[in-house]
């Protein structure tokens, strides 16, 4: 192995290739701790000429590596499986190019995605995709993740502002995907890339379109008695024909929470739930939008809507939202964060059977989440030394999942499947849709050297939840 | 000529309702003589394993309107049409989505959910454009500038594979990571993977108010920039700029469309008024000129498709204009569509023609294909141009969706 570790340092040098024990212990893991898995070297690449090399090095020596943003990732997708490489993208910061005339902009991978957005501000524009992370996320694991935000539901996830990309393939060679005018001759490969998780290869450069600021802002806090009131009021909102920015919903639990942490926002602690509804567009129009949506909140039997005043005032709402999983750290030692996707009219129910889950298996289960986009995240506060408390926690999991795909939803909207949540796969996906997944594995990666042990379920359990799987493990990745 | 006895297997597979020998339908010089009409998708499985069985091919067909776009086929082949899978069966009015069925038309999928405040977010061209259609050739009208390309509104799609696998990607949920994204890989492969049998749609919501505007002008000057300029107004939905060419000088119009709350598209409307000097229009308008994109080349003429950065559209269109009849240009979609006409069945002046698109489209920073053009003009040409870098991954993806290349054979890019 010191022959990896030389070479690697031959290309990256010293400062920039770690592999002592103590060194590798923060990379053992993303954001969901419930996942790790020992790299056999963390490498800092400053270019795509070394991003290249590490790739040619990991290759000669038959080790796997694995591309990594700045590891606020929640579903276990940079995790070193197999002894992988660890390649970190931290040092490719540079914004090259900010084309205001033609909005895009060309960035290496490891940007930080509120940066992007800060440097186009002269410009009048902004990177719409924001994570919850967005003061520390890379774009470069925003790409591989197709991240989304609290306003997706109006500008859309990161794939709908992806214009072209720079790959280095898991064989070393380097292709140009895409263009920066959004158009493309052949396939969509630009969108085959973003959302496939770092397994396809490594992003080393992303053209990223950029959108004009809204020319007005409206922020409305809604409260309401409980949390299916607050969900009504979203369907209603839907129905409407309106397009919020943003629709996000906070539950008593986690208003608790926050309330009681640095972000506090000044929430009502007897609140069932809070709904933050942003508008923004032309500014003619957002008058008559605040006036519906007071309408359908009313309706829906909110006790009070506040109009933010101003921008401290929206930032204040905000604060709540964004620091609810910071928060969270109060509640206990660890954090499991779902994240299932359920069609938005379906809202109410399946929040309701969300929480009676919860309350079964006598956990600490909150929500605070994208309800315009139908986006879930049921945050689960638990201690991972407590195994009769594990064992619940990762009981509820697969319940609540299994609930939102009887719904009619899907397992992941946002923040991947990665080593979570791959055994679920099979309650979604025939051996047919996974075998054609696989296809476009192997065109990129026919070796399964990039990112082993993602996306695709184990064979056991595969086979056990969906009858459609059998046989799944006789389909070879190499075709 | 197909043979008897594989027209006869394919019957037996199928049923012999589902199969049409019919008098031979030229498809850029291949003579298609039996057109499949699958009921359902298990019969669009059962016609692609029977088709595959037999040695042949096939090539999907919607509404026919883009039937156009591709290489030469490279291989005998029969038409499988979709036009069987029609309606929308499912549709979700609070949700604003819908599952339509690949044959459905456009505006058979729109009557239905328009009552309820939606609209279907297509806007290709070609009144039998269908649901499956738009999403195999990605195609777009002057509307996309405000609904969004296909790949941004396809939620999730059933597709059969060249195998007779039958597949799903995606969902019914507007926001979904759940494994790789297969749905923009179908979106814009003109049938080269799989025969899409239907598509789950993200709707829009009908708008309060729309207003539709024309102007005219008789100089190319600055007529990029106020199309550019009209298209990033906040309601613009649609803007269209035909031109047509005569000699030194030329004929300018524009078809505006906005779309949005009243409050905002009168305010709109003003701005359009006093600085693109327009004038309301009837509502046809933008349909009108999206119809000029719809035509076929005319004989001895090929037309090209050549998308452009925003700051370069001025130029591309002046250097367009030197040489073509005719070029319509979508300013907010990067877009313009030039029509060449030859003074002969010529090849050195389709040479000379590819070349200059091919110069056209590196000034705009982007990329060409020549989406109409005589079966001979296409002759030893690749009509997508160069797919460059990329190559190597359409051969392989290819060869692993496909083998077999029963799938529109040799059509797509890279002549695959």
């Amino acid at each position: 192995m010191s022959g990896l570790i030389e070479a690697l340092a031959s290309v990256v040098g010293q400062d920039g290739c770690l592999s002592r024990p103590e060194e590798l212990l923060v990379y053992e893991c993303d954001a969901l701790t419930l996942h790790a898995a020992k790299p056999t070297a963390v490498v800092f690449p400053r270019s795509t000429d070394d991003v290249v090399r590490i790739v040619e090095a990991c290759r000669r020596f038959g080790t796997p590596f694995v591309p990594r943003g700045a590891g606020t990732g929640l579903s276990g997708g940079a995790t070193a499986n197999e002894g992988a490489v660890v390649v970190e993208c931290s040092r490719m910061n540079r914004i090259l190019e900010l084309n205001a005339e033609d909005r895009y902009a060309v960035v290496e991978p490891g940007v930080v995605n509120a940066d992007l957005s800060k440097a186009a501000l002269p410009s009048g524009l902004f990177y719409a995709p924001d994570p919850s992370s967005q003061l520390a996320c890379t774009i470069g694991g925003n790409v591989a993740e197709n991240s989304g935000g609290p306003h997706t539901l109006k500008y859309g996830a990161t794939t709908n502002h992806v214009l072209a990309l720079e790959l280095v393939l898991p064989s070393g060679a380097v292709v140009q995907l895409g263009s920066a005018t959004g158009w493309t001759v052949g396939y969509d490969w630009v969108g085959a890339v973003v959302g496939s998780e770092g397994t396809l290869g490594i992003v080393t450069q992303a053209t990223l379109r950029l959108e004009p600021i809204p020319e007005g802002v409206e922020t409305l806090l809604g409260i309401f008695a409980d949390v299916v009131a607050a969900c009504r009021t979203v369907s209603g909102i839907i129905q409407s024909g309106l397009v919020p920015a943003a629709l996000e919903v906070i539950d008593r639990r986690t208003i608790a929470a926050v309330e009681a942490s640095v972000y506090a926002a000044g929430l009502p602690l007897d609140a069932g739930a809070v709904l933050i509804v942003e508008l923004d567009g032309p500014a003619p129009a957002l008058p008559a939008q605040v006036e519906r949506v007071r309408g359908i909140a009313a309706r829906e039997g909110a006790t009070r809507v506040e109009v933010a005043r101003d921008d401290a005032e929206r930032q204040r709402f905000w604060r709540a939202r964004k620091g609810a999983f910071g928060a969270m750290g109060r509640m206990a030692p660890d954090l499991y964060v779902h994240d299932a996707v359920v069609p938005r009219a379906r809202l109410p129910e399946v929040i309701e059977k969300v929480c009676a889950i919860g309350d079964r298996y006598g956990l600490k289960l909150s929500n605070v989440f994208h309800a315009g986009d139908g986006n879930l995240h049921p945050n689960i506060s638990f201690d991972r030394r407590d195994s009769d408390e594990l064992e619940r926690v990762i009981a509820a999991g697969a319940e609540i999942l299994e609930t939102c795909v009887e719904a009619g939803g899907v397992i992941s909207g946002e923040h991947g499947i990665g080593s979570e949540k791959r055994d679920y796969m099979g309650l979604l996906f025939s051996e047919a849709d996974l075998d054609a997944m696989k296809r476009l594995r192997t065109v990129f990666d026919p070796d399964g050297v990039c990112n082993p042990g993602k996306i695709f379920p184990t064979t056991r359990f595969c086979v056990e939840s969906n009858p459609r799987a059998r046989g799944y493990d006789r389909v070879p990745l190499e075709s | 000529m197909i043979p008897r006895e594989a027209v006869q297997r394919i019957a037996a597979a199928l049923g012999e309702e589902a199969v049409e020998e019919h008098p031979a339908r030229e498809l850029d010089g291949l003579a298609v003589a039996a057109t499949l009409r699958p009921a359902d998708g298990e019969a669009v499985a059962r016609a692609l394993e029977a088709v595959g069985a037999c040695g042949l091919a096939a090539v999907v067909k919607g509404g026919g309107n883009r039937l156009g776009i591709g290489n030469l086929p490279n291989r005998e082949a029969l038409f499988l049409a979709t036009e069987r899978l029609s309606g929308v069966d499912e549709f979700e009015p609070a949700e604003g989505v819908c599952h339509a069925r690949a044959g459905t038309r456009l505006a058979a999928a729109d009557a239905i959910v328009r009552p309820h405040g939606w609209e279907i977010p297509f806007d290709a061209p070609g009144e039998t454009a269908t649901v499956g259609g738009v999403i195999a050739a990605a195609a777009v009208g002057p509307r996309a500038h405000g609904h969004g390309r296909p790949r941004d509104l396809v939620l999730g799609l059933e597709v059969a594979l060249a195998s007779g696998q039958r597949t799903h990607c995606g969902g019914r949920v507007v926001k979904n990571v759940t494994g790789y994204d297969l749905n923009k890989l179908y979106t814009g492969s003109f049938g080269s993977l799989g025969v899409i049998e239907g598509a789950w749609l993200r709707l829009r919501p009908l708008p309060e108010r729309t207003a539709v505007f024309e102007a005219s002008a008789s100089r190319l000057e600055g007529v990029g920039a106020r199309g550019l300029a009209a298209a990033r107004r906040a309601t613009a939905r649609a803007v269209a700029i035909a031109v047509s060419v005569r000699g030194a000088e030329c004929d300018v119009r524009f078809a505006i469309e906005l779309a949005g709350d009243a409050p905002s598209v009168e305010r709109d409307a003003a701005w359009i008024e006093e600085h693109c000097d327009a004038r309301a229009a009837e509502a046809g308008a933008v349909d009108r000129m999206r119809a000029l994109q719809g035509r076929d080349a005319e004989a001895f003429g090929l037309r090209f498709r050549i998308d452009a950065l925003s700051s370069r559209l001025e130029p591309v269109l002046a250097q367009l204009c030197g040489r073509c009849t005719s070029v319509l240009v979508y300013p907010g979609l990067g877009l313009l569509f030039a029509d060449l006409r030859l003074d002969r069945a010529d090849a050195g002046q389709v040479d000379s023609a590819f070349r200059f698109a091919a110069r056209s489209a590196r000034a705009g920073g982007g990329s060409f294909v020549c989406e109409s053009a005589p079966a001979w003009a296409k002759q030893g040409r690749d009509v997508f141009g160069a797919a460059a870098s990329a190559l190597p991954l359409i051969e392989s993806l290819k060869q692993r969706f496909d083998p077999g290349r029963i799938l529109n054979p040799g059509r797509f890019a890279g002549g695959i």
